[in-house]
C-alpha cells in the first residue's frame, strides 16, 4: 500500500520534531522524535512495507521480539494518522 | 383554551408571539414601550438608532418563520451586501479583495425591520403596549401568569399557561423567578468594554446606490484599545456610521470629537465619506455591549416558563448576531411546539433547545472578547507562522474567506478543500491592496471618488 501525506497538511521539521497543521480541522500537532522519523519516512518512501522494514532493521538490534513491537507501534501510529486524515493510504500503482 | 403571554415586544418577543399563535388558543403580548407609527426608532429600544445588520443565517430563519419578509424589506429599501463581495473590509492585515462567499448581510434601519416584522407577525396576537411586566405569578413548579403595570398606572395579573420572557438584555426574569421560589439562574458576563457612537447621514449625490458596506477593523496593537468604524448603507439613501472603541479608547459623543476620532483611525476612508455626506441628527452613544448569557436551561425551572432572545443570550453588537439569535431561537421554538404542542410541562426542555441555538454565536463572541488566558500555553513559532499566513491569505483566498465569512453569517461551512487552503497558506500571498486599489474594486464608489476629486472638492484620497 502506498502512503502519502495529505495535501491538506502543512508541516515543518523543527529542532523539536515535526510540527503539523491540518487545514481542514484547523488542528496543530507536534510529533515526538520517533513519530517524526516515521513521518519523514512516509514523506520520502511512501510505501508502508518499506517504512516498517527500515524502522525495524534500524532499531530492533536483530531481536525478533523488538522487531514485532516496532511493527505494531508503527502500524498503530500510521493507523491514527490515517484516521485523522493527516496521511492517506492508496493501493500502490503497479 | 391555552393562553400564552409574551413579555416584551422586541424582535424575539414578536417572533415568539407569531409562533405561539399557531399553537395556543390566545396569545397576548405586553410591551412597556409604544410602537412608533412608521419605520422609526423608539425610546424603549435605544439600540434601534444604531446600525442593525441581519446576517444570512438570521435572514433565512426570519423568512422561514414569516415567508416573504426579506423580499418586502428589500422592496422597502433594505440593502443586501455580499461579504466581502459588496463590502470594503479593512482587516488586521489589510483590505479584502472582492470575493463571492455566499455570505451576505441585510442592512436597514432597525425601525423598518421591526415594522415589517410586526405587520406580518402580529395578526392573531393581542398586543398591549405601554404595559410593563413587573413579575411572574405562580410557584416553583408552575408559572401561571405575570403581574403587569398597565398604561393607566394600575397593576393586574394576567393569567396564562405559557409565559415567555423576551424583555431583552436587561431582563429581570431571574429575579422574578426567585420571587416565586424557583432556583437561581446562572449568569455569565464577558465584556470587551466596547463602546458605540453612531450618527446617521444622507449619502452624497451619486452614492445613494451601489455603495459598498465599509468596515474598518482596529489596528492590531496588543495592550492598546481597539478602535474601528463601520458605514452601512440603509433605506432612503441614508448611511449609518458607527465608531467603536474598547476600554480606554471609547469614541466621543460630541460632533467634533466624533469627526476627529474617525479621522484618526488607521484609514481615513470613513472620515472622508462622512465629510462628503450630510449629517442627520446628532451622535448617539451605546455603552452596555457586554456579552451576557443567562443559563435558564441549567436551572430546574417551573413549567410554563421560557426565555428567548437577548434575555437568554445578549451579544456584543459588534458581532451582529443578536437578531439572528432571536430569529433562530423562534424557529427552534416553532419546531419544538410542533413536536410537543403548547404543553407547559415541555417548556423546560424547549428552553434547552432554544438556548442551544445561541451556542455558536456565544462561542464566536467569547473567542474574541474573553480576556486572554495568561496560563494558556504560548503558541509555537510554527503556530504563529501559520496563523500569520492565514490572516494574510484570508484577504484573497476564496476558500479561506468562504470559511470565515460563512461562519460570521451563521451559514453552514463551505465544502472543504484542504489542499486549496494549504496552497493558499504556503504559496506567495497576493500583494496587499492600497486603499485606492480596494476602492477601485467597487465601480460606483470608484467613479464617485474620481468625479469628486475632478470637481475640485477635497480629494477623497490623498
Ligand atoms: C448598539 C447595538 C447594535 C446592535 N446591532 C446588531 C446588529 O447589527 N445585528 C444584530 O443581529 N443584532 C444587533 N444588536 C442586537 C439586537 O439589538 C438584539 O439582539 C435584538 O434586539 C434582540 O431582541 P430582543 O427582542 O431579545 O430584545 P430587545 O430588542 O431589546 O427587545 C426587548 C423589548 O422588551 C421591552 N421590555 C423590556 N422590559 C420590559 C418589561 N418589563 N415589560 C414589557 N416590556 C419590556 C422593551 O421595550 C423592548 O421592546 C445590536 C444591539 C445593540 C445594543
Amino acid at each position: 500500500m502506498s502512503l502519502q501525506i495529505s495535501d491538506a497538511v502543512i508541516w515543518q521539521e523543527t529542532a523539536g520534531g515535526i510540527s503539523l497543521y491540518h487545514t481542514e480541522s484547523g488542528d496543530f500537532h507536534s510529533l515526538n522524535e520517533t513519530a517524526s522519523r516515521i513521518w519523514t519516512l512516509v514523506a520520502d518512501k511512501g510505501e508502508r512495507e518499506a517504512i516498517v522494514s527500515e524502522l525495524s532493521q534500524q532499531f530492533s538490534g536483530g531481536s525478533v521480539a523488538v522487531s514485532v513491537r516496532i511493527v505494531k507501534d508503527v502500524q498503530a501510529f500510521l493507523g491514527t494518522m490515517i484516521e485523522q486524515g493527516l496521511i492517506e493510504e492508496r493501493p500502490a500503482l503497479s | 383554551m391555552t393562553r400564552a403571554l409574551v413579555l416584551g415586544g422586541g424582535l424575539a418577543g414578536v417572533l415568539a408571539a407569531a409562533v405561539l399563535a399557531r399553537h395556543a388558543g390566545e396569545v397576548l403580548l405586553v410591551e412597556g414601550d409604544h410602537y412608533p407609527p412608521g419605520p422609526l426608532p423608539r425610546r424603549g429600544l435605544p439600540q434601534s438608532r444604531h446600525s442593525h445588520v441581519l446576517v444570512s443565517g438570521g435572514a433565512r430563519a426570519l423568512d422561514e418563520l414569516l415567508p416573504g419578509t426579506v423580499a418586502e424589506l428589500l422592496a422597502r429599501g433594505a440593502q443586501r451586501r455580499g461579504l466581502p463581495g459588496d463590502a470594503l473590509v479593512l482587516a488586521a492585515q489589510g483590505w479584502f479583495r472582492r470575493l463571492d462567499t455566499g455570505a451576505c448581510l441585510l442592512s436597514c434601519g432597525r425601525g423598518l425591520l421591526d415594522q415589517v416584522v410586526r405587520q406580518r407577525a402580529l395578526p392573531g396576537v393581542t398586543v398591549l403596549t405601554g404595559t410593563r411586566a413587573l413579575g411572574l405569578a405562580g410557584d416553583r413548579r408552575r408559572v401561571t401568569g405575570a403581574v403587569v403595570e398597565t398604561a393607566g398606572g394600575g397593576t393586574r395579573t394576567i393569567t396564562a399557561a405559557l409565559v415567555v420572557d423576551a424583555t431583552g438584555r436587561r431582563s429581570k426574569a431571574p429575579g422574578w423567578l426567585r420571587a416565586i421560589g424557583a432556583p437561581a439562574v446562572e449568569e455569565v458576563t464577558v465584556s470587551s468594554g466596547l463602546a458605540y457612537s453612531t450618527r446617521h447621514y444622507r449619502a452624497p449625490d451619486g452614492l445613494a446606490e451601489g455603495m459598498p458596506a465599509v468596515m474598518l477593523h482596529p489596528r492590531p496593537a496588543p495592550g492598546r484599545p481597539g478602535q474601528g468604524a463601520t458605514l452601512f448603507p440603509v433605506e432612503d439613501g441614508r448611511w449609518i456610521v458607527t465608531l467603536t472603541g474598547t476600554r480606554g479608547g471609547e469614541p466621543p459623543v460630541d460632533e467634533g470629537g466624533f469627526t476627529a476620532f474617525a479621522r484618526a483611525l488607521r484609514d481615513p476612508l470613513v472620515a472622508d465619506l462622512m465629510a462628503a455626506a450630510t449629517p442627520l441628527g446628532g451622535v448617539r452613544p451605546y455603552r452596555d455591549t457586554a456579552n451576557r448569557r443567562r443559563f435558564f436551561e441549567r436551572a430546574a425551572l417551573p413549567g410554563g416558563f421560557l426565555a428567548i432572545g437577548d434575555a437568554v443570550c445578549a451579544l456584543n453588537p459588534v458581532h451582529s448576531h443578536g437578531m439572528s439569535v432571536a430569529a433562530l431561537g423562534a424557529l427552534r421554538l416553532a419546531a419544538e411546539l410542533a413536536r410537543h404542542g403548547a404543553d407547559p410541562d415541555a417548556f423546560p426542555a424547549v428552553q434547552s433547545a432554544v438556548a442551544a441555538q445561541a451556542e455558536t454565536s456565544w462561542r464566536l463572541a467569547l473567542a474574541q472578547d474573553r480576556p486572554r488566558d495568561d496560563g494558556a500555553r504560548e503558541a509555537s513559532a510554527f503556530q504563529r507562522e501559520i496563523l500569520a499566513r492565514r490572516s494574510r491569505a484570508l484577504l484573497s483566498s476564496p476558500e479561506l474567506a468562504a470559511g470565515f465569512f460563512r461562519a460570521q453569517a451563521l451559514l453552514p461551512p463551505p465544502a472543504q478543500d484542504g489542499a486549496a487552503v494549504a496552497r493558499a497558506l504556503t504559496g506567495e500571498p497576493e500583494p496587499l491592496l492600497t486603499t485606492e486599489e480596494a476602492v477601485a474594486q467597487h465601480p460606483a464608489l470608484h467613479a464617485w471618488c474620481a468625479t469628486h476629486a475632478r470637481a475640485g472638492g477635497e480629494p477623497i484620497r490623498r
